[in-house]
């Protein structure tokens, strides 16, 4: 009996022991204050009340910088965030890879329900508009005053874009444009002129040289559509535009059912199934340098990493024409959390001010493909040496003044990329009739906007 | 005297109680935290309107549930889920009892075998699937270069709907093998001889003795593994996300990519919880048919 009641007790002692070792477990808080279960996920806080304390008295401040570069872009991002810290002692940026720009916004929203957010962040075209009407991200203005940044010298058209109500919210960073992309080599072979063609139309001549057949499958296609998880519905945005059709005007209205809208989604459907020319890839990057397509149009951001993985020259172009010309710009800006101190704040416009200055906007650029976003940039010896070394670059330069900000239904409405991809995807892969299949997606992205128009209305009035 | 023996008793109840609490606690609390109260949360957020970042989620009552029922997209993706786990589950159930009966037998090189039957089961699904996806390849896969030696190409497995479905299954069923096969071979082991030699006394041919002792034998276990792995192909993520992402258009997409897609792509937690919801009713009730009929059926020592 004695013995019972020891070993009882005993193993009472050791639940009690284990139990908050377990409790310490789940929770990962201080064991002053065991959580009962159902306050511990707390009801969701605001974007807006992250806590609001600083962590960091002494001399230098650390900034988080989430990001969603990697392989070469990341290497030269790396190399970026070294420049800064090498350059002065007061702040250290430590920079975080999260993944794609869909993973990266996944984690942020995370991280503000859990309160765990960075200092800087990079947000694609498609996602800072989202966190903008939540009020997650900062007013940037007084800060760039406070880090001496002067909007001034950046490419209007990029810098528009992250503004609303003349207070900017997004700053340029890693800018593209879609660019036409092209196998010299194969180009040669089929005897076609050395250049990207003027219209689809051209283009259309010049496929039947291009591709290979084995049989019923084409080994080689003239061109590859990326898939709707690549972005397919950003490269269709300047196709569209040259047939004359759009996805929406400005008020949100949807416009997918346009005539011209339309015959540009007939124009896609035409090139993978009736003229046969062109495939939908899963990694047009992979196709593209592998020889299995040879041509695509891609973002000027992986020019310099196609152009270093290439084993044939690669030449590049403006886009076809149809109707008219038409791209459109893309990639990502740079956001500063709202939640955070002030001092993380103006550290992380610090580091903007650096990465975008005139040099430093050279070396990305050159690194990488992106569009050097300040216009000194462009006149500084080593781009002009840049440019005349690689025309291919000067070619995606001057092929910026001639594009214009995507169609809100892409930027502004939640998932209005993958909406309008999936719809994409239905045309080219099921073979869907184009008219039917867009005035789904018009009433699929009229429904996705309410609630954003709804935000909106709160935020700007 | 009956007063003091009754506070003894509840004194004792007292510490019962108490030792029950603390020998529970620890994982109620645990399963309260991690498994009821994402249920009952999950449960609430089916029914209102919010997309993660706005501080206020707008109560609609049953409207998720009329978006998410009246999609057209719904019912396709509830037959995908319906054919992946019965093809799934199936082909590893009939596979793996036919390879476990093979390496059952006194062959030369099984145990080397066997541990390459089950070494897919330990790696990541996310590799699996990247190193399937240039299998695949319709034009330099390895797949295509082994129709290629018999003078047939290669459909467009990842690219083409009709393929996407069973190529996903393929990896899943190739990945998942490995366990059905391990456990089949403990069950084989776990038939009494006594019963073979007694059947074999008695003149029963190999297929009776196959059909009348190891199939009844098998039963509990081919039973656990129904019961597993049914409900392992309902929560199968890492392979479709990767090697189609649910495409092409909606040709791989299972409920639990659905409710990934609606939570985490267009982050719609409402429309995204319904799905959680249909999910966690679809798993209770085929569980509850599985323990009800099924067991019933099976033979245990």
């Amino acid at each position: 009996m004695d013995q019972l009641k020891l070993t009882r007790r005993q193993m009472l002692r050791m639940m009690l022991a284990g139990g908050s070792v377990a409790a310490l477990a789940a929770c990962g808080t201080a064991p002053a204050a065991p959580t009962t279960p159902t306050d511990a996920p707390a009801a969701p806080a605001a974007a807006t009340t992250a806590p609001a304390q600083v962590s960091q008295t002494g001399s230098t401040v650390t900034i988080t910088y989430w990001g969603s570069f990697s392989g070469n872009l990341g290497e030269a991002e790396q190399a970026m965030v070294q420049r800064f810290n090498e350059s002065q002692s007061d702040i250290v940026v430590d920079y975080q890879f999260q993944g794609s720009y869909e993973e990266t916004a996944q984690k942020y929203t995370a991280g503000l329900q859990a309160n765990t957010i960075p200092d800087l962040i990079l947000l694609s075209d498609v996602w800072w508009f989202g966190f903008y009407v939540a009020g997650a991200i900062s007013e940037l203005d007084g800060l760039a005053q406070q880090a001496g940044l002067d909007f001034s010298d950046y490419e209007p058209v990029l810098l528009n874009e992250g503004n609303r109500q003349g207070k900017q919210f997004w700053i340029p960073f890693a800018r593209s444009t879609p660019l036409f992309y092209y196998n010299k080599d194969l180009w040669a072979e089929a005897g076609l002129p050395d250049r990207a063609p003027e219209t689809w139309a051209e283009f259309g001549e010049w496929a039947p040289q291009l591709i290979q057949r084995d049989g019923s499958t084409l080994t080689r296609s003239a061109f590859v559509h990326p898939d709707g998880a690549s972005y397919i519905a950003w490269l269709f945005q300047g196709v569209t535009w040259q047939h004359g059709g759009k996805y929406s005007n400005e008020d949100f209205t949807m416009t997918m059912t346009d005539e011209n809208t339309v015959r540009a989604a007939q124009f896609y459907q035409d090139t993978v199934r009736d003229m046969g020319w062109a495939t939908l890839g899963q990694d047009i990057n992979r196709d593209f340098l592998g020889g299995a397509a040879a041509a695509m149009m891609a973002s000027t951001g992986g020019l310099a990493g196609i152009t270093a993985n290439a084993t044939f020259p690669v030449g590049v172009g403006f886009l076809p024409k149809e109707a008219n010309f038409g791209c459109c710009t893309g990639g990502a800006g740079l956001a500063i959390p709202s939640g955070i101190p002030d001092e993380k704040k103006l550290a992380a416009m610090t580091y903007i001010a650096f990465a975008t200055n005139t040099e430093q906007a050279g070396t990305w650029a050159r690194d990488t493909g992106y569009m050097p976003v300040r216009i000194s940039t462009k006149q500084t010896p080593d781009m002009v040496a840049f440019f005349e070394a690689n025309p291919n670059f000067k070619t995606a330069v001057d092929q910026l003044p001639l594009t214009r900000a995507q169609d809100a239904a892409r930027v502004f409405v939640r998932n209005g990329d993958q909406i309008i991809g999936k719809g994409l995807e239905r045309i080219i892969v099921n073979g869907e009739v184009p008219a039917t299949v867009f005035a789904d997606i018009d009433a699929e992205l009229t429904r996705a906007a309410e609630p954003i128009l709804e935000d909106l209305r709160e935020v700007e009035g | 005297m009956l007063q003091k023996q009754t506070r003894h008793v509840t004194m004792r109840e007292r510490r019962e109680w108490l030792l029950f609490a603390l020998l529970l606690g620890p994982n109620l609390f645990l399963f309260g935290l991690f498994t009821y109260w994402p249920l009952l949360y999950n449960f609430y957020l089916s029914f209102v309107s919010w997309n993660f970042l706005r501080p206020r989620k707008r109560f609609v009552w049953f409207e998720n549930y009329a978006e998410v029922f009246s999609q057209p997209q719904f019912w396709t993706i509830v037959w995908n889920t319906a054919i992946f786990a019965l093809f799934s589950v199936g082909l590893t159930l009939l596979i793996g009892l036919a390879l476990a009966l093979l390496l059952n037998q006194p062959l030369r090189y099984r145990n080397g075998a066997r541990a390459v039957l089950f070494s897919p089961v330990i790696m990541s699904g996310a590799v699996v699937a990247v190193v399937w996806s240039y299998i695949f390849d319709p034009r330099y896969g390895l797949i295509d270069q082994l129709l290629g030696l018999i003078g047939l190409s290669s459909p467009n497995w990842l690219g083409d709907p009709a393929w996407a479905m069973p190529a996903v299954i393929m990896v899943y069923v190739w990945k998942n093998l490995g366990y059905a096969v391990v456990i089949y071979l403990a069950g084989l082991q776990g038939i009494p001889r006594e019963l073979y030699d007694a059947a074999r006394v008695d003149g029963a041919a190999p297929w009776d003795r196959f059909w009348h002792v190891t199939l009844p034998g098998l039963s509990p276990v081919a039973f656990f593994l129904s019961v597993t792995s049914i409900l392992a192909t309902f929560q199968a993520f890492d392979i479709i996300k990767v090697l189609t992402n649910g495409g092409p258009v909606i040709a791989t997409t299972t409920l639990i990519f659905h409710l990934y897609d609606l939570g985490f792509v267009s982050y719609n937690a409402g429309e995204a919880g319904v799905i959680a919801i249909v999910l966690f009713a679809i798993m209770l009730i085929l569980t509850i048919i599985q323990l009800r009929y099924l067991e019933q059926r099976v033979a245990y020592s």
